[in-house]
């Protein structure tokens, strides 16, 4: 059987079959941490798409000694940060508008990666994921990576240092800070609604 | 413990970095604080609301469209290596057939100081003569770099087709193992 090292020597040669299989282990992961940090199925999809274009192209700079899944994720919150900062400057140019997270579920733009059992389930998740992304879109684009980091990828401080090239210091601060923002976000919630800070 | 260092302690403890003595002392002060109950609970709610989010699924879609623009991407950057690599052979065999011509001309550039003191009638004299050159250099462009244009054209015609149909089998190779 192939391994994942073979997929990534054959695709350092040019094999694109070697890369798509690649593409298709990593696929889920690489797409939460872009819609996670992006907010909106589209924009999420659109990184995912490139933060893999950018990973072939960059594939011979990979050092094999490295997990690979840290050094797409990596490639991807980098590329996410550099759009949200750029989704900012746009935003301070137009002040007029508003970041709405866009509802994840209406429409049917983005599949939960687990199973839903009953309609009260559906309602109920949909809500806390309309939540979530709400208390998201309020954290700065490093902030964001690295609260998605920890909770969705169980990073270790070292790994999110590492992927976001922060010291562990900063990461820990970060995660301080983020946490208790959104906690007492969280309390306010329902009280005054959440508003988004990009 | 003030309230600051109390939250931070809790941040560590949901994360497990908390070892048993100050979580011992970080209960005794969540009990006797109520600013830092409330906190706790909802970093709690926090932890858990982030905690039990399930990944979100990607796009059946993506892997195909990346191939896609993978492979468009690379067939631009063939074009762009084969289209460079023809223009630079063009401009080598034009400066190869006007190399004489040029060396000529600049040998001429170096005397157009004598030239010009000898006077006006010379000077006429030079361009008559320019202009036949300039004449007989079209006769040679029409005998020569024309069908040698056409010839070339045709030779990249033919090798671009053979390229085509290299890469289309190779990929249908790749694609069938």
């Amino acid at each position: 059987m192939i391994t994942e090292t073979e997929w990534i020597q054959q695709a350092r040669s040019g094999d694109h079959v070697a890369f798509g299989r690649l593409v298709q282990a990593y696929q889920t992961p690489v797409y939460n941490l872009t819609y996670r940090m992006l907010g909106n199925a589209a924009e999420a999809e659109e990184a995912a798409q490139e933060a893999f274009l950018r990973a072939y192209t960059h594939l011979r700079s990979y050092d094999p000694q490295r997990p690979f899944r840290s050094w797409l994720m990596a490639i991807a919150s980098h590329y996410c940060i550099d759009q949200l900062r750029r989704r900012r400057l746009t935003w301070l140019s137009f002040e007029d508008e508003i970041a709405v997270p866009e509802n994840p579920v209406e429409g049917g733009l983005v599949q939960l990666a687990s199973d839903l059992p009953n309609p009260e389930s559906v309602v109920t998740q949909q809500e806390r994921a309309v939540q979530i992304q709400t208390l998201l879109s309020t954290l700065s684009p490093v902030d964001r990576a690295a609260v998605t980091l920890l909770y969705w990828y169980d990073y270790s401080y070292e790994e999110i240092a590492e992927t976001l090239d922060l010291t562990v210091s900063a990461v820990k601060s970060r995660l301080y800070r983020a946490r208790r923002d959104l906690a007492k976000l969280l309390e306010e919630d329902g009280e005054n609604g959440l508003q988004t800070s990009d | 413990m003030d309230c600051k260092q109390a939250t931070e302690m809790m941040v560590a403890r949901l994360d497990g970095h908390l070892d048993d003595g100050s979580t011992v002392l970080l209960e005794a002060h969540i009990g006797a604080c109520c600013s830092c109950q409330a906190e706790w609970r909802s970093l709690q709610r926090l932890d858990d609301l982030l905690t039990t989010a399930p990944m979100v699924r990607s796009p059946v879609r993506l892997r195909v469209q990346v191939m896609t623009r993978l492979q468009r991407r690379e067939q631009a950057r063939r074009a762009i290596v084969g289209s460079t690599t023809l223009a630079l052979g063009t401009i080598t065999l034009m400066l190869l057939l006007l190399a004489p011509v040029l060396l000529d001309l600049l040998r001429m550039v170096g005397i157009a100081p004598t030239l010009l003191s000898a006077g006006p009638e010379t000077v006429v004299q030079l361009l008559a003569l320019m202009r036949t050159m300039g004449r007989a250099l079209l006769v040679l462009l029409e005998t020569f770099v024309t069908p040698l244009a056409a010839l070339s054209l045709c030779s990249l015609a033919l090798a671009l087709a053979l390229s085509r149909l290299w890469t289309g089998a190779v990929s249908r190779l790749r694609t069938e193992s």
